[in-house]
């Protein structure tokens, strides 16, 4: 098995990487705050929308106002979300490198995060439409979405450098005495290293923005972000990704490994820029984004295992797979397949992983051209990867029915794909048990 | 008393083992503390069990585990098949295997 153990070397390497790892966590810690944001955004664009359904009942006015409950909690999630992952991300790096106090880490990261920001705002003056620079504020264009990215490399970098300097013997100032709370102590151990970092970021963003022009938020933006975003969230490149990793899935490798790495944090920018979009009634910039993932190519868990259900339940004659396929229903239904992988199962099996790999392409990328082509709203709302599929259609485009009914149509279609290769794999597997009892 | 902790990507196939392996040692008279953490938990939660049991799908944990815990606590992947039919008794009986 000289596959399975590359790709098990490869798993190890990218899962026990502590910087991805620290990110993946990061973004399951925040994962609740993308979630209430969409629900608000929901909420405000559907129920408590002027001329929406109860405006027979409660004046706009009211509505409008109502609607600052939801804009405020988008406000403070969405909006701010460069200095939220880089708290979080400086929290779980401190976790996972076995720092124990990540209180100075984690503050030094946002601190930072604010040092990057360019020191005037533009800003458009509600009365005369007119734009105007200001200088004193801090705008949602660089907390929000766009500074993302900022965030990250900011909680990765000052964190390292932190717990570096931190555990440098000669950066520690020395006031032992018996009678000293040890908290002082530890106080004044780092009183040094975090003045350095602080010290540190601040040159360098001097230096970037007296050489470049430009503060360190806009470069990272435009010449990290933005590029790499483009990569891994076009068409090919996302259907690569999800494709390899529903390989290491194949292999017994859970697929969240890769593309929480490598692919998360740019479906979670599409999502916000979306997001952002949709409560603000202009057009929506991306189809493909994190609930677009969840909900076209993880109808019923990894693989869209539910039409791999519905076929083991109408065509197949085999009892132990009926088993199975009774075990796995509760899990399934809540898009949670680990039941149906390795019960059935998938993993190993030459015959199954074929459509377990393909049916997500098939299901995403017809989703992607109904989406380019209007036939469904575009994915604007970050649901619970937990919500059952034909809910989640609905839910995650914003209330569009016809998203339900194109996951139905995506779990007939790949029922029927399924179901050759289940036939076969059905034929081999009594196949093997006759050989195995003659 | 053996106090169980089992790991996987999101802590949720895991728990429906879990509960599987509660009855199980309710059945069998077996004093068991059992619980189920995603493996973004694993550096808070690993010094409360006696046993660590990883999910099949982050079996590639084992290395890292063994490192956080330096060996001291007995970690193992659950076989696919067990962990597929949600063998709540097998599991628990491997568990407590384990911990002697």
């Amino acid at each position: 098995m000289k596959l399975l153990d590359q790709a098990v070397n490869v798993a190890q390497r990218i899962g026990g990487q502590v910087h991805l790892r620290s990110l993946r966590d990061a973004f399951a810690t925040l994962m609740p705050f993308f979630v209430l944001a969409g629900l608000m955004v929901l909420l405000n664009n559907t129920l408590i929308k002027p001329e929406g359904i109860l405006s027979g009942f409660i004046s706009n006015a009211t509505l409008t106002h109502w609607q600052q409950v939801g804009n405020s909690i988008v406000n403070g999630s969405l909006n701010f979300i460069s200095v939220l992952i880089a708290g979080a991300i400086a929290y779980h790096l401190c976790q996972n490198k076995g720092y124990a106090d990540p209180i100075a880490p984690v503050l030094l990261s946002i601190a930072t995060v604010v040092i990057f920001m360019p020191e005037s705002i533009h800003l458009t003056d509600v009365l005369t439409q007119k734009s105007v620079t200001v200088t004193g504020g801090i705008s949602f264009a660089s907390t929000g979405s766009a500074g993302m990215f900022v965030g990250i490399l900011t909680g990765l970098v000052v964190t390292s450098l932190f717990i570096r300097l931190a555990n440098a013997k000669r950066l520690q100032v020395n006031i032992s005495g018996g009678a000293i709370p040890p908290a002082v102590v530890r106080s004044f151990n780092t009183l040094i290293p975090i003045m350095l970092t602080m010290i540190v970021f601040a040159l360098f963003s001097f230096a970037v923005q007296s050489l470049s022009g430009m503060d360190v938020n806009t470069l990272i933006a435009t010449l990290i972000q933005q590029p790499l975003k483009s990569v891994t969230t076009s068409l090919p490149g996302f259907l690569l990704i999800t494709t390899v990793a529903n390989l290491f899935f194949s292999v017994g490798i859970h697929q969240g490994v890769i593309s929480g790495a490598l692919l998360d944090p740019f479906l979670l920018n599409n999502m916000q820029e979306n997001t952002l979009a949709f409560a603000q009634h202009q057009d929506i910039p991306n189809i493909i984004c994190m609930a677009f993932k969840d909900t076209f190519g993880v109808m019923g868990g990894s693989g869209n295992t539910i039409a791999l259900l519905i076929a083991i339940y109408l065509f197949s004659r085999k009892a132990d797979y009926r088993d199975i396929a009774k075990l796995s229903t509760a899990p399934c239904l809540f898009n949670i397949s680990e039941p149906i992988i390795f019960g059935l199962p998938i993993v190993f099996n030459p015959v199954l992983i074929i459509p377990f790999v393909l049916a997500p392409v098939i299901s995403l990328t017809t989703a992607y051209y109904a989406t380019a082509w209007g036939w469904i709203n575009h994915v604007t709302v970050q649901i619970p990867w937990t919500t059952p599929p034909i809910i989640s259609g609905f839910l995650a485009t914003g209330g569009d029915w016809r998203a339900s009914v194109l996951q139905a149509l995506l779990i007939a279609i790949t029922v029927c794909f399924y179901l050759p290769f289940l036939k076969f794999a059905e034929r081999v597997a009594m196949a093997q048990a006759a050989s195995s009892q003659g | 008393m053996i106090k169980i902790m089992l790991v996987c990507n999101a802590g949720m196939s895991t728990s429906m083992l879990m509960n599987k392996m509660v009855e199980a040692a309710k059945q069998q008279d077996i004093d068991a503390e059992i619980w189920a953490i995603p493996d973004a938990k694993l550096n808070e939660e690993w010094k409360k069990a006696d046993v660590i049991l990883l999910g099949p799908q982050v079996s590639y944990l084992k290395s890292r585990v063994e490192t956080i815990t330096a060996g001291s606590v007995p970690v193992e992947a659950i076989p696919m098949l067990d962990y597929g039919r949600m063998n709540g008794p097998g599991v628990l009986a491997m568990a407590i295997k384990m911990k002697k």
